[in-house]
């Protein structure tokens, strides 16, 4: 009779039953249809010629022509220039607004503003900042008609590689405001206090205590922004309209074929893209799980 | 000049008054619990002692030296957080070494105190372990060792048995008296928990939102409870109403029962009303001969609460509870009967206020 012990969900739903699987199969077949057969794609076709046929050329390529390899440079400086100083500026509002002790008002404000400025990117984007401080943006001209300041005879160029970086900043900050505001969050104010009660500086505290928990995470933020400016494309696109070779513009440029034409190549140097991607998600995750089972 | 001394210190966080006038003073290597209500002002006026609060007025004397105005790490203060505060990002060595690391002491100073400090709360098993590892009871542990480490002149601990379970909560507690006995360091202890309170300390305030209602050992504030708040918060007394009767000779009537007190009532008249609060194992079942203070009731409820048995009874017109030893031979009268019982003049305590 030990049989009969079974609960009523036991036998009605046992474990194994394809039932079980039932929920979670558009997932599963979503990820199959749009993430690993696209992937299978573009790995398969990074190793066939324009005509079909099987070839190591393309990744070759990669690392012998010298504009895919100046496209990556660039891409990986324009990436590490604005997720360093995109990095910077969030921190240090997302700071202000948590443990800086702003007014609550300014913080929901703040992350509002975050939410829809990290994923403001692409044509708007550049169309905004053309409107702003384009040759005649309205921001440019006030400059120049009210203060005196002419910042194109400056030097300043949007379409550049400064311009480019201070366009991206604008999605780069918001994301690690996003970020480090939780992490901020988590910074208990009894470490503070016992940190002081045991005769820590307030710079002793944030050397010893604070900085080391919160590394990982500012890190790990980094590393993201470093992505999302690698993979970033129509915004690049829209602003400079090419002439700004970053690794997705030149992929771009394979695809479409108006004045190179290589699908072959172009998809080999997105799986360059999906490497480093790959690699950066891996770094930001495995600093993630050290914190989190630090704070746990 | 006492070793601690709390001097007519208030705190008000805008109009609220939340530590009215408190003046305590304490001896070198006393253990001081201060016995409340959750918001009665207990952590405000420990963390005046750690300098995280500043007093509205009054102050504070550590060792004949003035404190108030001292920032936190300029005191040498022991604090000890109910959440146990430890720092994640180290093990248990350095955390318990961090305060020695910060005053820059000696690195042989530091190992040789941190070793003491792992063997003093049994954890070298566990030295490198890091604070997620730990158990809450091994956490607050280390917590202790990192405050002793510095060698601190008082030592604070903020509730720091709340978050753990009963078992730990109950062998912890001795524990850390017994820390505290071996090195005789002065230690004032917050809880909400009377039996904690009773059971450690030296001396206890028993604290009303923000006022000091008796200061007195765990004997003092148990027996003889001053007020009708301290007899309701420390243990669980019967209270009730009575007139004054024979203030010289200490009679008292409630509902035409008569009750008598050891001693006389001083400041009260005839006819005047008095609170007064018997202890419900300072009742008995009726003996043969007794004469004062004899009770009969109605048997309401009768509960089981293991070692003790809980009458509760109907006399005039209030509702006491009598606690009983469960012995096997125990004889319960019923739910409804009838039933006399009796308590001693001493059990019958006048409240003031
Ligand atoms: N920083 C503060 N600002 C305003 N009110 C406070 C502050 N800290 C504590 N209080 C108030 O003071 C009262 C006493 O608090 P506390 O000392 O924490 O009580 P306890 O530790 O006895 O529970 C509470 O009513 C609490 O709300
Ligand atoms: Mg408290």
């Amino acid at each position: 009779m030990a049989q009969t012990a079974i609960t009523p969900q036991g036998k009605i739903y046992p474990p194994t039953n394809w039932k079980t699987w039932l929920g979670v199969a558009p997932f599963f077949i979503f990820a199959i249809l749009f993430l690993f057969l696209p992937s299978l794609r573009l790995f398969t076709a990074s190793f066939t010629d324009p005509e079909g046929n099987f070839t190591l050329n393309n990744i070759i390529q990669l690392f012998s022509e010298k504009y895919i390899v100046d496209a990556y440079k660039l891409s990986i400086q324009i990436s590490a220039v604005t997720a360093l100083g995109g990095g910077i500026l969030g921190f240090l509002l997302a700071y202000s607004v948590t443990v800086g002790g702003l007014p609550k008002s300014l913080r929901s404000i703040l992350i509002t503003f975050s939410g829809v400025a990290s994923n403001f990117a692409g044509v708007p984007l550049a169309f905004a900042f053309v409107a702003t401080i384009g040759r005649q943006g309205f921001m440019t001209h006030i400059l120049r008609d009210y203060f005196g300041m002419d910042i194109y005879e400056a030097g300043f160029n949007l379409y550049s590689f400064a311009g480019l970086s201070l366009v991206y900043m604008y999605f780069q900050f918001p994301l690690m405001v996003l970020i480090m505001a939780p992490a901020l969050d988590g910074l208990k104010k009894e470490w503070r206090e016992a940190a002081e009660n045991l005769g820590a500086s307030t710079a002793q505290y944030w050397l010893k205590v604070a900085m080391p928990v919160l590394l990982p995470s500012i890190l790990g933020a980094m590393i993201l922004l470093f992505g999302n400016a690698f993979g970033a494309y129509a915004t690049a696109y829209a602003l400079t309209g090419g002439r700004i070779g970053v690794v997705t513009i030149q992929i771009g440029a394979q695809i479409r074929g108006d004045v190179l034409y290589n699908p072959g190549l172009g998809y080999a140097m997105a799986i360059g893209m999906v490497v480093i991607m790959a690699i950066s998600l891996a770094g930001y995750s495995w600093l993630q799980a050290k914190t989190e089972r630090w704070l746990k | 000049m006492a070793y601690l001394s709390i001097s007519k210190v208030t705190k008000q966080f805008g109009d609220t008054v939340v530590v009215d006038n408190f003046n305590l003073d304490i001896e070198k290597g006393e253990f001081v619990s201060f016995l409340g209500p959750s918001g009665c002002g207990k952590t405000t006026t420990l963390r005046m002692v750690a300098g995280f609060e500043l007093p509205t007025s009054g102050q504070i004397f550590l060792d004949g030296v003035d404190i108030t105005d001292k920032s936190p790490n300029q005191r040498n203060v022991g604090m000890i957080f109910q959440s146990y505060a430890l720092f994640p990002n180290m093990t248990v060595e350095q955390n318990i070494g961090f305060g020695l690391t910060v005053r820059k002491l000696e690195k042989d100073v530091i190992k040789q105190r941190v070793d003491e400090m792992v063997r003093l709360i049994h954890l070298e098993k566990h030295a490198h372990k890091y604070p997620y590892q730990l158990s809450g009871g091994q956490q607050q542990r280390v917590s202790l060792a990192r405050a002793l480490a510095n060698r601190p002149q008082v030592l604070l601990l903020d509730e720091p048995l709340s978050a753990l379970d009963a078992k730990i909560r109950v062998s912890l507690r001795s524990e850390i008296r017994a820390i505290q006995k071996s090195l005789g360091i002065t230690a004032i202890f917050v809880t909400h928990d009377q039996e904690e309170a009773l059971s450690i300390s030296d001396r206890i305030v028993v604290m009303n939102v923000g006022e000091m209602e008796q200061v007195g050992t765990p004997f003092e504030i148990y027996n003889f409870p001053k007020t009708r708040f301290v007899a309701n918060f420390v243990g669980s007394l019967n209270t009730a109403e009575a007139q004054v009767l024979d203030p010289a000779n200490g009679l008292l009537t409630m509902d035409g029962i008569q009750l008598q007190t050891h001693e006389g009532i001083i400041g009260k008249k005839k006819g005047d009303k008095v609170t007064f609060a018997i202890r419900p194992e300072r009742f008995s079942f009726v003996a043969e001969g007794k004469k004062e203070n004899l009770l009969e009731g109605t048997v309401i409820n009768i509960t089981f609460l293991g070692s003790v048995v809980r009458i509760q009874m109907q006399i005039g017109n209030s509702t006491f509870n009598m606690d009983t030893f469960n012995r096997p031979s125990l004889e319960l009268p019923k739910i409804g009967e009838k039933c006399q019982v009796t308590c001693s003049t001493k059990a019958v305590l006048i409240l003031e206020g």
